[in-house]
């Protein structure tokens, strides 16, 4: 019982990331079975245990596995496409159409073609019922049972699978949640049914109708999915523990993500920012920004010790507010297709050509000029080494593709219509990190960026550039970096409670009794997932504003502030968390703070896989050097010729001037001319800024 | 002159996107009044050293065509005297300014001691002095009972603060969170300049000078391209408005005569009734929004917001017009014009770009509640966002958006939250639902309205109501069916009612009283016998049309 395993599954492929103590991590990828991944999930297992020396039967494998964490995206998918379960809502009379309206948004407001996106429960199916709490959560009318059991009559005709229920003001007091709950258990046992208050006890009743009908919508799949993988991998003998990965990227049991399956939408990405932190603390560094860039988008995230959260996420244009880490993607990836638009401008996607046709060099009939195209004809990727060899590429047809739909219409040379593909597609990416960073306060200069992704290092220099980053760590396993992160990542359960009360007239036992009883929830779980005593902690934040703001910053206070009821130290650590935000407090002008919700969040800590440590083999890597090669190098505008580095083959301490090419079976690493590199002790590449030798100065020293 | 790179063009558009989205959320986060931060009544801006719009972000529509006139007058009115470190407040509705309430800070750019362009946000407040907490003043006759009128002033010059002329504009406006938003809107345009000199470091000033005056040829380019889908010719549209707030029974005829000639195109205003007594009025930048934003609906939405934008247009307005008053005549309703004004551009393409317009969209009709909460004690205002919005006008091939608002903020303006609304106001919402058949019928049918009812908390409770759609729905085109009325209710506790007009202060309001408001759909396009069946039977299904209307409008046979 000595391996864990990180599953992730992908729109293409399923990735999985092996660590067995005392041996060097695997990687391995199968092809994706949409219909039911788990299949995919048996067969990758399979492959792992009889590519084993000796090879084993899956069998005796599967009990040598202590952990599987995996990430589904069954429940992110179901949204996407729309295909949840149909499901039934019982809220407040008069204002069911809520969850439809969002607001009154369209997105796009010059766009009269925009159409509404369709709603979660159709409006038949939306049921307003009598009774009704006021702001304080005292009752201004009972609740009528009538209507409850007439919406019950009406779910049971109807066949709805599932059910959501949300009531004005709950979050004050869930009294008549829970008496409708206890209706809809008794008489319709087999429907899956989510209740405001047991997901969200937050105020603002959008964001709370809108998260509960999500989770309903997506619950009886994902436990539909759960049944099968949990059955398979029973048949095999699987008797180790399962998790499941979270938006916030922690990990839960199975039973807890079957109650709240949406905690698993978006999840897809959660393993990234955890898995940068371990490869920045290599390097003495508790922040990073991680990036992904795979087929289709780039996803980008930053973290300050752990990663960054938001509280108001949104799939498919729905609401969801529970805490997920803030991961931003944009529609940039190898199959992102240039175009030019009506005023003559070169674009890069958000089109993609996909897996199929993909893009023009994979001569699968795809003819339009993507991202990977560009990168063939600037010679960052080899037409005979792609994917260790087993694809080759259609530099003619690249060449073809760009020719016709940029180089033509714009009057540039092939090779200077591709530099200029691959130049603004970076720039795209560079603008998608900002939105991570500078909009959030924080300096991207003062972060490593962690890159991954299996197109990703061909563009990190160009995009470390254009925001003047002087540091990249290029990861090994960069190719399948989630599946590595899942194993990264801590059990971590969110609770929330809305408390609205002045800073300077807090009542102190009530929010102590408020905080126990969030960590008492948290215990419980912690107890069902078998989590001892000494892995436990608890981290509690505040959402705070001004008086009379409409958005709260939210900022962990230590637990020794709160037990010692020390309310100057909290308004100053709002004070400042303001300021680092947004640039000014208003601690001078006395503006008193007032307290909107109260969050705690209980972490069951997981065994880590340790990290590779490979002996320090001094800073000579010509023996890697596998030839040289004709590639564009963006600081010259012009080819040159440079060396090309079997990455397998450096080792501790190699160090690489720039410009070069590393690659590697899943991934091609570009030096540019303004970098130079070194790798680290766990197998990482570190290019960093000409002259910035200061930033890698221990592996330089061999220490 | 420099050699222009079409992939630096590229590269230049994308980051002078990225600058005005950068400060618009810096406003939005850090301003405190709701209707900066929860509406986003703002607009950001990057602009060249003559005042050509290099990028803006306007979160509503209507603010389109606000900022880069000013800028250019600012320029002239400043002409010899503007320094680094200067920083130019101004809201003159007489000097370029639309809405007195909108406030704008210009700031200056500078690389060296060379004007390189300018940024600036103007923003929506909270209060602007004038006779009436708020700005909007039914009973204004002039501006000076509207609001305080800033013509363009420094509040720092070469870098130092000017205590006296801050002192002296906050004096006269009523709210302390005034002086806190004006201070978030110089912010965001530190953050603004910031990236601004990081780009021109970067590339250098001749670069810069170069690639934009390509951007403006570029855009003008794929502008023109859309205009001349619109057949050569003269066409001619008109608006209602209803009531001007002094004399029941009045209304006034907005007429645009619409020349498309040679890839150019003009609006011409000349023929529109004079303008009014009262405040309802429109500002030429108000007014010339509103006829930018409706144009730019019916073109290639993916049309980058700066100059060249911009030049294809041509828009007369003459002064002493509803749509552009002469001083020193109220305006602050003028904003509110937009809606009829798209009206007559609407009527006007329709014939000749079926395709291409929508039906009439919901006109506004708002109401703003203010008192004292019982049980705070403390003082509320309350704009109802969530009761104004109506639908928009179907399409050919496009049904309306349902409780989108009014076609200046076309989705941009966002209900309250309803356990929000409760916490800041002392009253109960009892319902906010779609309005049933409000929606214009059709082969496409107009979105749909919503139905509003609140219970007021507090006693004492004084009503400002402004708008119009009262009196005439949203139209339909080609066959399809008109929207329904807008309404504003009140049942007092002892039964008696009272439909406020239009434009309307209402004081006394006890607690206890029943606020009801319709919004009305938006209007239909085709003949409603032509809805697809199954659509329609779902529409029955879910109650958003009944069956009877279901019956008379489109001959359903369920």
């Amino acid at each position: 019982m000595t391996t864990k395993i990180g599953i992730d599954v992908g729109g293409t492929f399923t990735d999985f990331f092996v660590a067995e103590a005392g041996c060097e991590p695997r990687i391995h990828k199968v092809l994706s079975t949409p219909h039911d991944p788990s299949i995919a999930v048996l067969t990758g297992l399979e492959e792992i245990a009889a590519s084993r020396k000796p090879a084993m039967a899956l069998a005796d494998y599967v009990r040598t596995i202590d952990t599987i964490v995996h990430g589904t995206t069954v429940t992110t998918n179901a949204t996407l496409t729309h295909t949840g379960a149909k499901c039934g809502l019982i809220t407040t009379e008069g204002v069911r159409d809520a969850l439809e309206m969002r607001r009154g948004i369209r997105e796009e407001q010059y766009n009269n073609r925009y159409t509404n996106v369709p709603p979660l429960v159709e409006r038949y199916l939306r049921a307003g019922t009598g009774g009704r709490m006021d702001r304080a959560g005292r009752e201004v009318a009972p609740l009528a049972l009538a209507d409850i059991e007439a919406a019950i009559a009406l779910f049971k005709r109807e066949k709805v699978e599932a059910v959501a229920i949300c009531f004005m003001n709950a979050f004050a007091n869930p009294a008549h949640e829970r008496q409708a709950a206890e209706l809809v258990r008794k008489h319709l046992p087999e429907a899956y049914l989510t209740v405001s208050t047991d997901l969200l006890p937050s105020i603002r009743f959008y964001d709370r109708i809108s998260t509960t009908a999500l989770n309903s919508y997506v619950g009886p799949k994902l436990s539909r999915y759960l049944d099968q993988l949990t059955g398979r991998l029973k048949e095999v003998g699987f008797d180790g523990l399962l998790l499941i990965t979270q938006s916030n990227g922690g990990v839960m049991a199975p039973e807890v993500a079957r109650e709240k399956a949406a905690l698993t939408l978006l999840s897809g990405p959660a393993g990234g920012p955890g898995a940068g932190l371990a490869y920045a603390a290599v390097h003495g560094q508790n922040r990073c920004i991680t990036t992904d860039m795979g087929g289709t988008s780039f996803e980008a995230s930053m973290a300050v010790d752990t990663p960054i959260m938001v509280n108001d996420g949104e799939i498919a244009r729905h609401r969801i507010a529970l805490p997920m880490l803030g991961i931003h993607t944009i529609g940039a990836g190898g199959g992102s297709i240039g175009w030019i638009d009506e005023g003559g401008m070169l674009r890069m996607g958000p089109q993609s050509a996909g897996a199929d046709p993909g893009p023009a060099c994979y001569g699968k009939g795809g003819t339009k000029p993507t991202s990977t195209d560009a990168n063939l004809v600037l010679g960052y990727l080899n037409p005979g080494f792609f994917a260790g060899g087993r694809m080759s590429l259609d530099l003619a047809a690249a060449e073809r593709a760009i020719a016709e739909h940029v180089a033509k219409p714009l009057g540039l040379s092939v090779v200077e219509a591709a530099a200029g593909m691959y130049r603004i597609i970076c720039n795209n990416m560079a603008q998608g990190v900002r939105e991570v960073t500078i909009k959030r306060g924080f300096d991207p200069r003062e972060f490593p960026m962690i890159v991954a992704g299996g197109a990703g290092p061909i563009h990190s220099c160009l995009i470390a550039d254009e925001l003047e980053m002087p540091f990249q760590i290029v990861p090994r396993e960069s190719s399948v970096l989630c599946a590595y992160g899942m194993l990264m990542g801590d059990i971590r359960h969110d609770f929330v409670r809305t408390f609205v009360s002045r800073l300077d007239s807090l009542d102190w036992p009530r929010l102590k009794a408020v905080i126990a009883e969030m960590a008492k929830d948290g215990d419980d779980l912690l107890d069902s997932e078998r989590i001892s005593a000494d892995r436990r902690r608890v981290a509690v934040k505040l959402d705070c504003r001004y008086l009379k703001q409409y958005h709260e910053v939210s900022f962990e206070v230590p637990m020794a502030s709160i037990e010692a009821g020390d309310t100057a130290a909290i308004t100053r650590l709002f004070h400042a968390e303001h300021n680092r935000l947004y640039g000014y407090s208003l601690e001078e002008q006395k503006v008193p703070a007032e307290i909107i919700n109260v969050r705690l969040q209980a972490v069951g800590v997981t065994d880590k896989p340790s990290g590779r440590a490979e002996p320090y083999a001094g800073p000579d890597g010509s023996a890697a050097v596998k030839g040289e090669r004709m590639v564009y190098v963006p600081e010259d505008k012009a080819f040159r010729s440079v060396p090309v580095y079997d990455g397998h083959k450096l080792k501790h301490g190699n160090r690489v001037a720039g410009p070069a090419m590393i690659e590697e079976i899943t991934t091609a690493i570009f030096v540019s001319a303004s970098y130079d590199g070194v790798c680290d002790r766990t197998g990482s590449f570190a290019l960093y800024r000409k002259g910035r030798e200061d930033l890698v100065a221990n592996i330089l020293k061999g220490a | 002159m420099t050699a222009v790179d079409p992939i630096l063009l590229s590269v230049y558009a994308r980051t002078f996107k990225s600058i005005t989205d950068e400060m618009s959320i810096s406003v939005q986060k850090t301003t405190r009044s709701p209707i900066l931060c929860e509406a986003k009544d703002f607009v950001t801006g990057l602009y060249d050293a003559e005042g050509n719009m290099l990028e803006q972000t306007e979160n509503l529509p209507i603010l389109a065509f606000s900022l880069a006139p000013v800028c250019k007058y600012i320029l002239k009115y400043f002409e010899g005297d503007i320094h680094p470190g200067d920083v130019i407040f101004h809201n003159d509705v007489f000097s370029m300014g639309n809405q007195n309430n909108d406030v704008a800070v210009y700031k200056p750019v500078f690389q060296g001691e060379t004007l390189v362009g300018w940024t600036a946000v103007k923003g929506h407040q909270a209060d602007i002095g004038g006779n009436v907490p708020g700005g909007y003043n039914p009973n204004a006759k002039e501006v000076w009972q509207e609001a305080l009128r800033i013509p363009p002033v420094k509040i720092y010059d070469r870098g130092v603060f000017r205590k006296d002329v801050w002192d002296l504009i906050f004096a006269n406006i009523r709210l302390d969170i005034v002086q806190h938003d004006m201070r978030a809107q110089m912010g965001a345009c530190t953050v603004g300049e910031r990236r601004f000199l990081e780009l021109l470091s970067k590339y250098g000033l001749p670069s810069f000078r170069a690639h934009k005056t390509a951007l403006f040829d570029a855009t003008r380019r794929m502008m023109e391209a859309e205009i001349a889908k619109i057949p050569n010719g003269r066409y001619s549209g008109e608006g209602m408005v209803y009531y001007d707030g002094h004399h029941v029974g009045s209304q006034f005829t907005i007429r645009v005569d619409i020349t498309v000639e040679d890839r150019k195109v003009r609006f011409d205003y000349t023929r529109t009734d004079p303008q009014t007594d009262g405040f309802v009025n429109g500002t030429f930048t108000s007014s010339a929004s509103a006829t930018v934003l409706t144009l730019l609906q019916m073109v290639n939405p993916d049309i980058p917001h700066n100059e060249g934008m911009i030049q294809p247009i041509e828009i007369i307005i003459p002064e002493g017009t509803i749509l552009n008053a002469s001083y020193p005549k109220a305006t602050t309703f003028g904003n509110h014009l937009c809606p009829p004004n798209a009206d007559a551009i609407i009527r006007a393409l329709a014939p000749v770009i079926p395709d291409r317009v929508t039906a009439g969209w919901n006109n506004l009709l708002c109401s703003l509640t203010t008192g004292i909460d019982p049980e705070k004690g403390e003082k509320y205002v309350d704009i109802g966002f969530m009761g104004l919005k109506g639908g928009s006008g179907a399409m050919n091939g496009t049904d309306g958006y349902d409780h989108i608002g009014m076609i200046d903020a076309s989705g941009g303006l966002l209900d309250q939250d309803y356990e929000m609304f409760e916490q800041t106001t002392p009253h109960l919402l009892i319902k906010h639902e779609y309005l049933v058949d409000s929606a214009g019928p059709g082969q496409w049918r107009g979105g749909l309205g919503v139905e509003t009812i609140f219970t007021i908390g507090s006693d004492d409770t004084q009503l400002v109501t402004f708008g119009d759609g009262d009196f005439e729905p949203a139209f339909g085109l080609f066959g399809g069916g008109e929207g329904t009325l807008n309404l504003i209710e009140l049942t007092y506790p002892d039964g008696t009612s009272v439909v406020p007009r239009n434009k309307d202060l209402i004081t006394g309001v006890p607690k206890g009283t029943r606020y009801r408001q319709l919004a009305g759909g938006g209007g239909g396009y085709g003949p409603a016998a032509k809805r697809d069946r199954a659509l329609l039977g779902r529409e029955v299904r879910d109650g958003v049309i009944s069956p009877d209307a279901a019956r008379s409008a489109y001959g359903w046979e369920g």
